[in-house]
């Protein structure tokens, strides 16, 4: 973990309020693992005051490394709008991280909204290790618009099924439902690989997939998110429930939990549809 | 030939001060709960460049803290319901004081308790710790056994509390102040007439934030303490008034402290050295900014000792 001042190299806009900030000058990101995270302010005054956790996306060589942001408020709002150039400061990596790939396990990466980013570098680092065939990804949001980048996550290798809430690309519903039927293919396929799957989302979405996963009795993670000031473990700001302790840290012991960890006190499974896609 | 204004360059003005009876090599800590037990932070800055640092707040046994959400962020501040969560007086010295010892600053630990024999229990225990210079009382705890009122916002019983604790703490006692108190100057008069040898100013001030979408408080707890730039217009006055009416002990200033020039006002209000918190979160390495921040503008207004600069506000009266 380093503390260092990076450039905005590219800022490219996505539509519907997505943008990718390539930052250059991150060669202490290189080795970062999927899942992990950076706490990244702008030079930008007093307001907003605290950096603001953005997972990578990608990081490459060169000390170069990619974020995807959706504009939900006002730090967004001013990366959004940082030109090439612009400096910011960074914190990291942070976190833990998802799982290594591993050849006799089928990975199912299941994202929702503005979660892709640590499930596109686990895709992207399965690719790297040639294991990109044996998994697949299941993203979801709420529309067509809100869905981005595929043509990066297809040239992953890895395969793509798609779901929005009004049906504009892919099946029509929740990326749950999608990852229900790829769950049933899977096992009448009798397939020799163990399951497991790993998730980034809204919290509804994350309490789904977890309570799917249980119910099927397949190994979990979940890439949770709370608010945060530090990103170090010291503030204690960024409780989450946990079963092996009250608390644990999203900054420090996740962001990636085993659904586990965290299940035992998500809400009783409610009949809300709402909030199953983009942030 | 070099100029009278060159040789005064040449020599690095003196920075260190003393306060509550530990000596500083600069006036620059940083304050309890936002910089961890000084170890997460050693990879971002130099721990050595410091005055010294203070822990986050112990207690005699560990404590779990709130339910989330615990902190939101607010117009140029955050507020915060952590709960004093913490690792407990034995964890504390088997796990963190080892690093403490050796990193090379000063080391205040900050504790409490909920009742009166905690407060004396825990400061007994942590005061006879190898490698702690100091104790910071934070009297911003509810009193389990009167209500939950804090300890600190009567000045009776605050200054009992105090003597109780300073019979057996040989070791340097500052008592951190809330600012939620309508007479500040009241409660460090109690501090300093038994026998604490330096009042900090502010702890955080309670607040809160409303999520009008869902209709609910931003954190957990309804109310929480701010903290930030937000506050220090407050922490200013408020080391000033303590200052002004000449209560004989020395005062740590904070709240809201982003730079040197922030810091210098405190030290002119009549701080003798300064904590910086919530800023140790937009910037990790600032506390050691500020200490070159300080010694810059030492430099350039020609001061020559930073103890010039105590309680030197020219307020014209
Ligand atoms: C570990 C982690 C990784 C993240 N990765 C990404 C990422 O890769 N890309 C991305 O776009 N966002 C990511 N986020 C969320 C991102 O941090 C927030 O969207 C951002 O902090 C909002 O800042 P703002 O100033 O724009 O919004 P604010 O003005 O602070 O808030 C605007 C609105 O967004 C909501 N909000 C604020 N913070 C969060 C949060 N942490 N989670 C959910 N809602 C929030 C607020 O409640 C409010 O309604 C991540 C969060 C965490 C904890
Ligand atoms: C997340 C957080 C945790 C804190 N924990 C403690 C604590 O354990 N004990 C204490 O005396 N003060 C605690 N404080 C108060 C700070 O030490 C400081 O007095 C206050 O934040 C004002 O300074 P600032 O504006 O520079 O942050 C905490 C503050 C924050 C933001
Ligand atoms: S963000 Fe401070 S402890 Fe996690």
């Amino acid at each position: 973990m380093r503390y260092f001042d990076a450039r905005v190299i590219e800022n490219r806009s996505l539509g519907g309020g997505y943008f990718v900030l390539r930052l250059g000058g991150c060669e202490s990101l290189t080795g970062s693992r999927p899942g992990q995270f950076v706490m990244l302010r702008g030079d930008w005054g007093r307001d907003p005051l605290l950096p603001r956790p953005l997972s990578l996306l990608s990081v490459a060589h060169e000390g170069r490394a990619d974020l995807l942001v959706k504009v939900v408020g006002k730090g967004t709002a001013l990366m959004e709008r940082s030109p090439p150039g612009s400096r910011v400061s960074v914190l990291g990596p942070l976190g833990n991280g998802f799982p290594v790939p591993s050849a006799d396990v089928a990975d199912l990466l299941v994202a929702g909204g503005v979660g892709l980013p640590p499930l596109f570098m686990q895709a992207e680092s399965a690719g790297r290790l040639g294991m990109a065939n044996g998994s697949e990804m299941l993203y979801g949001a709420r529309t067509s618009r809100d869905l981005v980048l595929l043509g990066e996550i297809r040239a992953l290798g890895i395969a793509l099924r798609l779901a929005t809430e009004d049906g504009s690309l892919g099946r029509r519903g929740r990326v749950t439902d999608e990852l229900e039927a790829r769950l049933d293919h899977w096992r009448a396929a009798a397939s020799p690989r163990r399951l497991r799957i790993m998730a980034c989302g809204p919290r509804e979405m994350l309490w789904a997939v977890g309570r799917i996963a249980q119910s099927c009795d397949i190994e979990c993670y979940l890439s949770m998110e709370e608010q945060m000031a530090c990103g170090i473990g010291v503030c204690l700001g960024c409780a989450v429930a946990a079963r092996t302790r009250p608390y644990l840290y999203v900054c420090k012991h996740g962001p990636v939990f085993p659904a586990a960890e965290v299940m035992a006190y998500a809400p009783a499974a409610s009949t809300s549809q709402s909030e199953g896609g983009a942030q | 030939m070099t100029s009278s204004l060159d040789t005064r360059e040449e020599e690095a003005p003196a920075l260190h001060t003393t306060c509550g009876g530990i000596e500083f090599r600069n006036p620059v800590l940083t304050a309890s709960g936002t910089f961890g037990y000084g170890e997460e932070f050693d990879a971002l800055l130099s721990l050595r460049s410091l005055g010294g640092l203070v822990t986050k707040g112990i207690s005699p046994q560990p404590r779990l803290g709130n339910p989330p959400p615990r902190i939101c962020e607010t117009a140029a501040g955050m507020l915060n319901s952590i709960g004093l969560e913490n690792v407990g007086v034995e964890a504390f010295a088997r796990e963190k004081l080892p690093f403490l010892r050796s990193c090379g600053t000063r080391v205040l630990v900050n504790f409490f308790g909920t009742t009166f024999d905690e407060y004396v229990d825990c400061g007994a225990r942590l005061a006879a710790l190898d490698g702690v210079d100091g104790l910071e009382m934070n009297v911003s705890c509810p009193n389990i056994k009167q209500g939950g009122i804090e300890f600190g916002r009567d000045p009776t019983v605050l200054g009992d509390l105090v003597k109780a604790c300073r019979a057996v703490v040989r070791k340097p006692l500052w008592v951190k102040l809330t600012p939620n108190t309508s007479d500040i100057v009241s409660l460090a008069r109690a501090c300093a007439d038994n026998g604490a040898d330096a009042v900090s100013i502010i702890n955080t001030i309670t607040g809160m934030a409303i999520d009008v979408r869902t209709r609910r408080p931003k954190i957990a707890t309804v109310f929480g303490g701010l903290s930030g730039p937000a506050i220090k217009p407050i922490a200013l006055r408020m080391v000033h008034q303590v200052r002004r009416e000449k209560i004989p002990i020395p005062i740590c200033g904070i709240g809201g402290i982003q730079d040197g020039i922030d810091a210098i006002e405190f030290l002119l209000a009549g701080a003798s050295c300064v904590q910086v918190g919530t800023q140790s979160f937009v910037d990790p390495a600032s506390a050691e900014r500020i200490v070159r921040e300080i010694e810059e503008h030492c430099r350039a207004q020609g001061v020559s000792d930073v103890g010039e600069l105590i309680g030197a506000l020219e307020t014209g009266k």
